[in-house]
């Protein structure tokens, strides 16, 4: 076993009938680190996070969470793990305290006041005598993390946490496990949004069908990034296309919708728009199609994109 | 949630790891308090309590007694015989339903509600939250059976009255030895009763759905019953489950007879083992991948 790995996950497989829902996958979250594992749905994220919480037993490799496994320890391995799986579900007749209370009770309790300082933090205190029935599903979420505070846990295990969120939600979500990853924990959170993962985490693992497509960091990540495209629309496409040709750096092309796409680094962009304002050509619209890590995502992941760059690459954890 | 980036993350003077496993009291508190909280499981007891004296009052009030059925002949004149007159009427589907409203329910309403995933993800294991269940279960089997019991002699009793009670083999029993045998005889209801809460119990955990799990016992009790009333079929008889029902007639005849006693003792308990066994083996392999 590695000394400060939260999860040390060793060639882990499952199948389900005749689908490999996750096939020979190997991932190590540092202790203290935000990990990402990042995948379309049906990727096989989930899979492997209701193998840590031993949901579903995998085919073959070992999981080691904080150095224990479920065969050495059972249900001890939990001990200083938390978090949820897809939505976080309660018990709808009852409030949300008397879930809380009643998790509580099958983790043997809780210090007196927790209870009331992680329904403070996850801004539940007023809500929590109402019945969850009644609760929306950004409650539930919260809710949830409650719940998974409750455990004062070192790892913290988020399926999709701002999956179903508004935008408000989302943002408050991210904040929120940004300080608790800030406060010492080993976050693992699986998303399919790369947004949050660049976001948030240190470290990413992609997968594609139940397969590792990459695993590094960000930076790394960021490193192997196509150039940014950006939508381009004028008072003169035509004249703009031939301006073009000032920027050998740039690729611009025309596409269907009469739009120009313009593909390159950053500073030759605005210097291309500079040389249409110059030239007296105003800008209808200027948008960027994918940010660069979206772009790469999606190569990643995507069955018709560029098989070169999924490739596995050793991973480098991130102390924090 | 707008302002919780200033909120303070929990720590409450806690340090991380620094936790008790619970045995099985804790798992077995929260499921008490969960089905405390259950309208479905009020209702029930709530029925119990008050259906009995409602047919009590109305069987009271017919002019022609039900001469065919067991006890049935003194039934509006004997509160001794009505309470058995009810209690072979509960014993044919009443009691399992009763039973399998919980216990039909209480592995099933997991997978319903989604929450299997938020239990197992705790600090208590599948075996203990099985336990718990399965005894929480069994529980209540035990206090509904006692309500309905409790209710169904008190009312007869009152309203009917307490005359000795006429025998199955047409002895004369006193006042106070019909009460105590009448008690006994619904008492003698606990083992095949608690034979179908494991069996509901078996139901809720292999279909994972409610409904199945509720009225699966009670369509198997029928079924047995029919089974057990046609001809040519001795053999099987004692292994059905619906047989120790009948056990307590035994204590209204003269001489008594408490071997069907044993017997249905030993077909119970041989349900509850295979059922629970069966249901924990089926629970302990299963792969979570919904709720």
């Amino acid at each position: 076993m590695n000394q400060g790995l939260a999860v040390e996950a060793t060639g882990v497989s499952k199948t389900f009938g005749s689908v490999r829902a996750v096939d020979d996958i190997t991932i190590r979250v540092a202790e203290g680190e935000v990990y990402g594992v990042l995948g379309p749905n049906g990727a096989g994220k989930t899979t492997f996070l209701r193998m840590l919480f031993g949901l579903i037993r995998p085919d073959a490799g070992t999981i080691r969470i904080l150095g224990r496994t479920w065969d050495e320890s059972g249900v001890a391995v939990l001990d200083e793990v938390a978090g949820f799986i897809e939505s976080p579900r309660f018990y709808p007749y009852l409030t949300g305290r008397q879930n809380l209370e009643g998790l509580a009770l099958l983790d043997g309790g809780h210090p007196p006041g927790l209870l009331e300082e992680v329904l403070e933090v996850v801004e539940m205190d007023d809500r929590a005598d109402e019945r969850v029935g009644g609760y929306s599903y950004g409650m539930r979420q919260r809710l949830g993390v409650a719940a998974s505070l409750l455990r004062t846990p070192r790892l913290l295990v988020l399926d999709e946490p701002a999956n179903g969120l508004d935008p408000a939600g989302i943002r408050d979500m991210r904040s929120l496990v940004k300080r608790l990853a800030d406060s010492g924990l080993t976050v693992l959170l699986s998303s399919h949004d790369m947004d949050e993962v660049e976001e948030i985490c240190d470290n990413v693992t992609i997968m594609k069908r139940g397969t590792v497509a990459f695993h590094g960091t960000i930076a790394h990540l960021r490193t192997m990034a196509p150039q940014p495209g950006h939508v381009l629309a004028t008072t003169d496409d035509v004249r703009a296309l031939e301006l073009a040709h000032q920027h050998p750096a740039l690729r611009v092309a025309r596409d269907p919708e009469a739009a120009l796409v313009v593909t390159g680094a950053r500073p030759a962009v605005s210097a291309y728009v500079a040389t249409l304002v110059r030239a007296d050509i105003d800008l209808l619209a200027f948008n960027q199609t994918q940010t660069p890590l979206e772009a790469l995502f999606f190569m990643l992941t995507d069955d018709t994109a560029h098989q070169t760059l999924a490739r596995p690459v050793e991973p480098t954890t991130v102390p924090r | 949630m707008s302002a919780t980036t200033n909120a303070p993350v929990a720590t409450a003077g806690t340090t991380p790891g620094a936790r008790t496993r619970p045995g099985l009291v804790a798992p077995l508190r929260w499921e008490i308090r969960k089905l405390r909280a259950q309208l479905r499981a009020k209702a029930v007891l709530i029925g119990a309590l008050v259906l009995p004296v409602v047919v009590v009052v109305v069987i009271h009030g017919q002019s022609r007694p039900p001469k065919d059925t067991l006890f049935g002949r003194f039934a509006t004149v004997n509160g001794f015989a009505l309470a058995l007159l009810i209690l072979g009427f509960a014993a044919q589907w009443v009691l399992p339903l009763l039973t399998a409203v919980v216990a039909g329910d209480i592995f099933a309403g997991e997978d319903q509600h989604g929450t299997w995933k938020t239990v197992l993800t705790r600090s208590t294991s599948r075996a203990r939250l099985f336990w718990a269940k399965t005894l929480t279960a069994a529980g209540f089997a035990a206090i509904v059976l006692a309500v309905l019991a409790a209710s169904t002699i008190a009312s007869s009793v009152l309203i009917v009255g307490h005359e000795p009670l006429t025998g199955l083999s047409g002895q004369t029993i006193p006042a106070a030895e019909a009460l105590r045998l009448v008690a006994v005889s619904w008492a003698t209801m606990l083992p095949p009763m608690l034979g179908f809460t494991c069996l509901a119990i078996l139901l809720s955990v292999w279909s994972r759905n409610p409904a199945v799990g509720i009225a699966g016992p009670v369509v198997i009790g029928m079924v047995m019953q029919l089974v057990g009333a046609l001809g040519g079929v001795e053999a099987v008889r004692p292994f059905l489950l619906s047989t120790p029902f009948e056990a307590w007639h035994g204590l209204l005849a003269d001489p008594r007879f408490t071997g069907p006693l044993l017997d249905g003792l030993l077909t119970s308990a041989v349900w509850c083992a295979l059922s629970l066994t069966a249901a924990f083996t089926l629970l302990r392999r299963r792969d979570i991948t919904g709720g």
